[in-house]
């Protein structure tokens, strides 16, 4: 059964918690969790939501929950699989799911979930990218995008911001040879709660990567969290996607498909210079950028379609 | 000792209105001074505590300010029942507001209409640095001018400079009109000098505005009806919190919660059911998980599930009501306004805690609100609030 707004469930796993109001990683884990059900069993590493959902005695899992080490998320996923089975006490219906953030996945956990991946560990990882280490006050990680502000790539006389790309991690993770990875943003929230569905449902390592707008970090108001993540893929700078692996595509390297394919973008200068985080970008940074958007989208409308 | 507590939200700059303060009175020689936050994993908008100590000593004791002789409240909204309690003998509340107390031990200051003028936004905390300054003998006001240029950007000297000499000014002035501090036999009702401007510009720009928030705050005080039955969801239930159970297990009951996020927001979201359409959009987007759907057949006119949808309206002809579609939980909604953004029918507005309990209250009379749910005498609690009971006395 297709869950949508009408649908879902009605249950709150994740609640309570004490994360920054308008916070984008909370929608993702609280929407993902309604979808899994109350058997899922989640683990998170170090970051904002194990510091904001396990602050004992307020633990805002209703469901079963643990922190694990920052690098071994994927590790800690493939053990209580391993464990759930082994003891006979895996339900039908329990996903096992992982919450790491962008620094999480694509730096510190990013061995733990190529080695998840390469052993076809029936686990799902999602990661809500919000482009910065947020718990630890805004550091840049290799999912931070060119010319963002964070507090290890400041902006002055001498410093404009982060000056590498963000890290293509869904590829990545897709050149694994993956049953399953999706992209989605929580401005998309219907197209993320299908993914996650979908995931649900296939066996295998599966992978999200879920845009979720940090308001502190990324410098709009916490109202406008939505938007932030609607106006991202609306402008060309993420995309919604989604890659079968062989088996699910019947197709030998399997096959990425396009989720969304506007026939014409949103201004990538609206969409920076709404954020306080751009706030140093030139006009030339900015058509740079643009022409990286153009680039990327011309081989993914050619090679990722049909 | 002179102890300072400064009660802020996450992101207000309570902290650094701490910092401020310990630099300026330890910037004479043999003086000494301490400034630190509480730690939480609170959030940005969560309530917070900073505390300065100053003496003329080394201060060994670093533990948290439990009562003070000045009490700085940069929220209003953060002023609870019991302020009294964390003042000391002669200690002095100032509050960053533009109501008048009517207490002599509150001083009230409209910090955020003085900064706004000034600084463009309501950044209130160098107006408390001035207005220590003027109260408190350690605290000289040249050494809170020199903390600002040491501690604060070049572009932000002059501007807060002159607000530190503007608080100085209101402050002296208020404390020759006896409007505060032990020499005032009695607090009067008129609002204060420096409330009185921004209520002249607020009631201003009422009349210009619109206030179609008018219609959502005469809603605001109306009582939620109850969760689905049986959703599986994290509950308060601090009263069954034993520490001795806890103390031998790393293994902890999930959804275990013991404290309310209310207290975080000072606007709140308020649902007029007549404008919605059901279409669930806040309810799917809320970070939180504090709106929920609700019984279709739940008339919250009665507090009960009647299964009827044609009810009598003003004892006139019938007219179809409408179900109510989403309730807000208020004990958990941080008020960060998201679903007011995302729903495209206008049928959420944020209100103000103020305004919102003020309506709250005057629910509890029984008075027909024309086309909303606050009318009142309904007989349900919300379920979050009968949990709640524990965790309001902590």
């Amino acid at each position: 059964m297709a869950v949508n707004a009408r649908t879902i469930a009605d249950d709150e796993f994740f609640f309570g918690h004490k994360a920054c109001a308008g916070c984008g990683g909370s929608l993702a884990v609280r929407a993902a969790l309604k979808v899994l059900g109350p058997n899922a069993v989640a683990a998170l590493p170090a970051g904002c939501m194990s510091a904001v959902g396990f602050n004992f005695p307020q633990l805002s899992f209703a469901n079963n929950a643990m922190i694990t080490p920052f690098a071994a998320t994927a590790s800690v996923l493939t053990g209580i699989e391993v464990g759930l089975r082994a003891q006979g006490k895996k339900p039908d219906d329990c996903t096992v799911v992982g919450f790491a953030g962008d620094g999480g996945t694509a730096d510190i956990g990013i061995q733990a979930l190529s080695g998840a991946i390469d052993r076809n560990d029936d686990v799902l990882y999602i990661c809500y990218d919000n482009e910065a280490y947020m718990n630890t006050g805004i550091q840049k990680s290799s999912l931070t995008p060119f010319g963002a502000k964070t507090t290890t790539t400041p902006v002055g006389a001498n410093a404009r911001g982060c000056l590498t790309q963000k890290k293509n991690l869904f590829e990545i993770v897709a050149a694994h040879g993956i049953p399953y990875a999706a992209t989605a943003s929580v401005g998309y929230l219907n197209d993320f709660i299908r993914k996650v569905e979908r995931a649900r449902d296939i066996e295998g390592t599966r992978y999200i990567h879920v845009i979720a707008p940090c308001p502190t970090g990324w410098g709009r108001a916490e109202d406008e969290m939505v938007d932030m993540a609607k106006d991202i893929v609306d402008c060309g700078l993420w995309y919604l996607a989604e890659y079968e692996g062989e088996q699910l595509s019947g197709q030998p390297g399997g096959r990425f498909h396009l989720s969304r394919n506007p026939k014409e973008f949103g201004s990538v200068e609206a969409y920076l210079r709404s954020q306080g985080r751009f706030k140093a970008l030139t006009d030339e940074d900015i058509a740079v950028v643009e022409a990286a958007r153009d680039a990327k989208w011309e081989v993914m409308q050619r090679e990722w379609q049909g | 000792m002179i102890e300072v507590l400064w009660h802020g939200r996450g992101g207000q700059g309570a902290f650094t209105a701490a910092r401020l303060l310990g630099a300026a009175a330890s910037l004479i020689d043999g003086r000494h001074a301490l400034a630190f936050p509480s730690f939480g994993p609170e959030r940005r908008g969560a309530p917070m505590r900073a505390f300065t100590k100053l003496a003329d000593e080394p201060i060994g004791d670093r533990s948290a300010v439990a009562r003070a002789d000045y009490v700085v409240y940069l929220d209003d909204t953060l002023l609870g029942d019991e302020w009294a309690d964390e003042l000391k003998p002669g200690g002095l509340v100032l509050v960053n507001s533009v109501l008048a107390f009517h207490d002599p031990r509150i001083l009230s200051i409209d910090a955020d209409g003085m900064s706004a003028a000034v600084l463009g936004r309501p950044i209130p905390n160098t107006v408390f640095l001035g207005a220590i300054s003027a109260l408190c003998e350690h605290v000289r006001a040249e050494d809170v001018k020199e903390a600002i240029r040491q501690y604060m950007p070049p572009k932000l000297h002059a501007k807060n400079i002159s607000l530190v000499d503007a608080a100085r000014e209101l402050v002296e002035r208020l404390s020759c009109d006896g409007a505060f501090g032990s020499a005032c036999s009695e607090a009067d009702g008129a609002p204060h000098a420096g409330a009185a401007d921004s209520e002249r510009s607020e009631s201003a720009a009422a009349e210009s505005v619109d206030r179609t928030i008018d219609r959502f705050v005469a809603l605001a005080g109306a009582p939620q009806p109850p969760r689905p039955d049986g959703c599986a969801i994290p509950t308060l239930r601090c009263d069954e919190l034993q520490p001795e159970k806890y103390a031998r297990s790393t293994c902890y009951e999930a959804g275990f919660l013991v404290a309310k996020n209310a207290g975080w927001r000072n606007v709140r979201p308020v649902v007029d059911r007549v404008a919605c359409t059901g279409c669930l959009e806040c309810y799917m987007h809320c970070p939180d998980g504090t709106i929920y759907k609700v019984d279709a057949d739940f008339d919250d006119a009665v507090g009960a599930s009647t299964g009827a949808d044609a009810t009598e309206v003003d004892g006139a002809k019938p007219k179809r009501r409408r179900p109510a579609l989403v309730a807000v939980d208020y004990d958990f909604c941080k008020g960060c306004g998201v679903c007011a953004k995302v729903c495209r029918f206008e049928a959420i507005a944020m209100v103000s805690e103020r305004e919102a309990l003020a309506s709250e209250r005057t629910a509890d009379a029984p008075t027909a609100v024309e086309g909303s749910a606050a009318t009142a005498g309904i007989a349900f609690a919300s379920n979050a609030s009968e949990q709640a009971k524990g965790a309001d006395a902590r």
